[in-house]
């Protein structure tokens, strides 16, 4: 026999019964899948950076689908994703509050006051358990966690102190996450006059022992609670703290930070000015 | 005795990964995590075995009765495919989260050198049915536990404090070259 001919049809046979066999394996393995998810999978932003508490986008995107997760629940997306989501599984509106991460610390190297040295590994969290290197416990430890947790790129140490740039910062929390003193917060961002105000410090001491290990620390003198027009600043026992409810309908937090003895209430706004200059 | 040789050269001496250099994509592309990893190396025990049953009778009794022995590439070739598109159904329905996991390495078992590689040697050294099939086991066991080993180094070190030139991919170079000459230790194991 011609072996073109039997080459041909022997392997011709061969692929025919092995499309036969996985024809009939996908029909009895075969997966439903809600194409929902893979509309509402489209609308989130794929860096499966795990914010929302779910192992995946895809995890999320069934989850909501189920109804177990909130549109609105991926940090990242935000807003707009939010907004196509809702779209998609035939829900209203929903609200979203913006949120960018805030460092509560922005003391540089030299005005902390240094009390040791360390030479262990070179992570936050391994310097923590020793109490790093400065005299603040409460204050940042410099090593960079919160750089390296960010998957967006949002955060660079300056000065010995993160920096969050507000453009690239998504709200995903995994910083506040990585910081073993728990400096980062994620506050509500402005988007309409484009900044968030915080109070970059974290020390609870009160003056006479923040003094000693801060140049910029808030001492608890009340200065803001008192000069703010519509209360948008109170303490919380020595510390400052924002009332998020109330600040952006403040008049005059420009004029309280500047009469804050320490300048210590911050604005990301600010801090993206000083970058530019 | 002879299975048992086969069996502990495809393992150990004879390593598809870290002596034949088959297989390398996976190898370290999947390495990162040990679970991933030994998700990834059950995947590939099965493939094997199967592919190696799969081709020997194929080989065996439609190639050479037909005398056509010179077509074992492209027919190896459609077994393998065929049975990655298999098990990726299988785990599709049965483990999703080791499907995601697995990614696009699942289907890349397709392209997979160390699988052509088993069904070709198999040939080459003329096993008989038995023989093949132990040398598939074994050959998928020891590319799980080298897989495995590699994962757990990587695990540590992604702790360690690495001149910047070294993260990523030069390390695990590194690392998967110092691995070849630990297991270039047991050559003097056995003879094949």
């Amino acid at each position: 026999m011609n072996p073109i001919l039997v080459s041909v049809l022997s392997m011709g046979l061969l692929a025919l019964a092995f499309a036969t066999i996985l024809a009939v394996v996908n029909r009895r393995l075969s997966v439903r899948e809600d194409p929902r998810v893979e509309a509402v999978l489209e609308a989130l932003p794929s860096a499966n950076c795990g914010a929302c508490g779910f192992a995946s986008c895809r995890d999320m995107a069934e989850r909501i689908v189920k109804g177990d997760a909130e549109p609105g629940a991926c940090p990242v997306g935000g807003a707009e994703s939010a907004r196509r989501i809702a779209e998609i599984l035939g829900l209203g509106e929903v609200e979203v509050v913006e949120k960018v991460a805030v460092v509560h610390c922005a003391a540089t190297s030299e005005q902390k006051v240094k009390v040791a040295e360390y030479r262990g590994v070179t992570s936050c969290s391994a310097a923590n358990l020793l109490g790093g290197e400065y005299a603040c416990r409460y204050g940042c430890l410099g090593y960079g966690d919160c750089v390296r947790a960010c998957r967006f790129g949002a955060i660079s140490m300056v000065d010995g102190r993160p920096r969050v740039d507000v453009e690239r910062c998504t709200g995903c929390g995994k910083c506040a996450q990585a910081c073993p003193r728990e400096i980062i917060t994620l506050e509500p961002y402005d988007r309409e006059r484009g900044e968030t105000i915080f109070v970059a410090c974290n020390n609870p001491d009160r003056a006479p022992a923040v003094r000693r290990v801060c140049e910029v620390g808030c001492i608890g003198c009340r200065m803001c609670a008192r000069t703010s027009d519509n209360g948008a600043f109170y303490m919380d026992g020595n510390l400052a703290k924002v009332d998020y409810g109330k600040v952006y309908e403040s008049g005059n937090w420009d004029e309280v930070a500047e009469k804050c003895p320490r300048k210590v209430i911050h604005s990301t706004g600010r801090v993206r000015m000083e970058r530019a200059a | 005795m002879e299975l048992l040789l086969i069996f502990v050269a495809a393992v150990l001496t004879n390593n598809f990964v870290l002596h034949y250099f088959l297989g390398i994509c996976p190898f370290l592309g999947v390495s990162s995590r040990i679970e991933t990893a030994v998700g990834m190396g059950l995947a590939v025990i099965f493939v094997m075995t199967l592919t190696a049953t799969v081709t020997w009778l194929i080989y065996h009794h439609v190639l050479v009765r037909f005398g056509l022995p010179f077509l074992e590439y492209a027919a190896f070739i459609l077994v393998i495919a065929s049975l990655v598109q298999v098990v990726e159904m299988f785990l599709r329905k049965f483990s999703p989260e080791l499907y995601r996991a697995l990614g696009i390495y699942l289907p890349l078992i397709t392209t997979n050198c160390s699988i052509l590689g088993l069904a070709l040697f198999m040939v080459l050294r003329e096993y008989d049915f038995i023989e093949g099939l132990v040398f598939g086991i074994g050959a998928g066991i020891g590319f799980t536990l080298v897989l495995t080993i590699m994962a757990g180094i990587r695990e540590e070190l992604a702790f360690a404090d690495l001149p910047r030139a070294f993260r990523g991919a030069p390390i695990t170079l590194i690392t998967a070259g110092i691995l070849a000459l630990a297991f270039m230790g047991f050559s003097g194991l056995i003879r094949v």
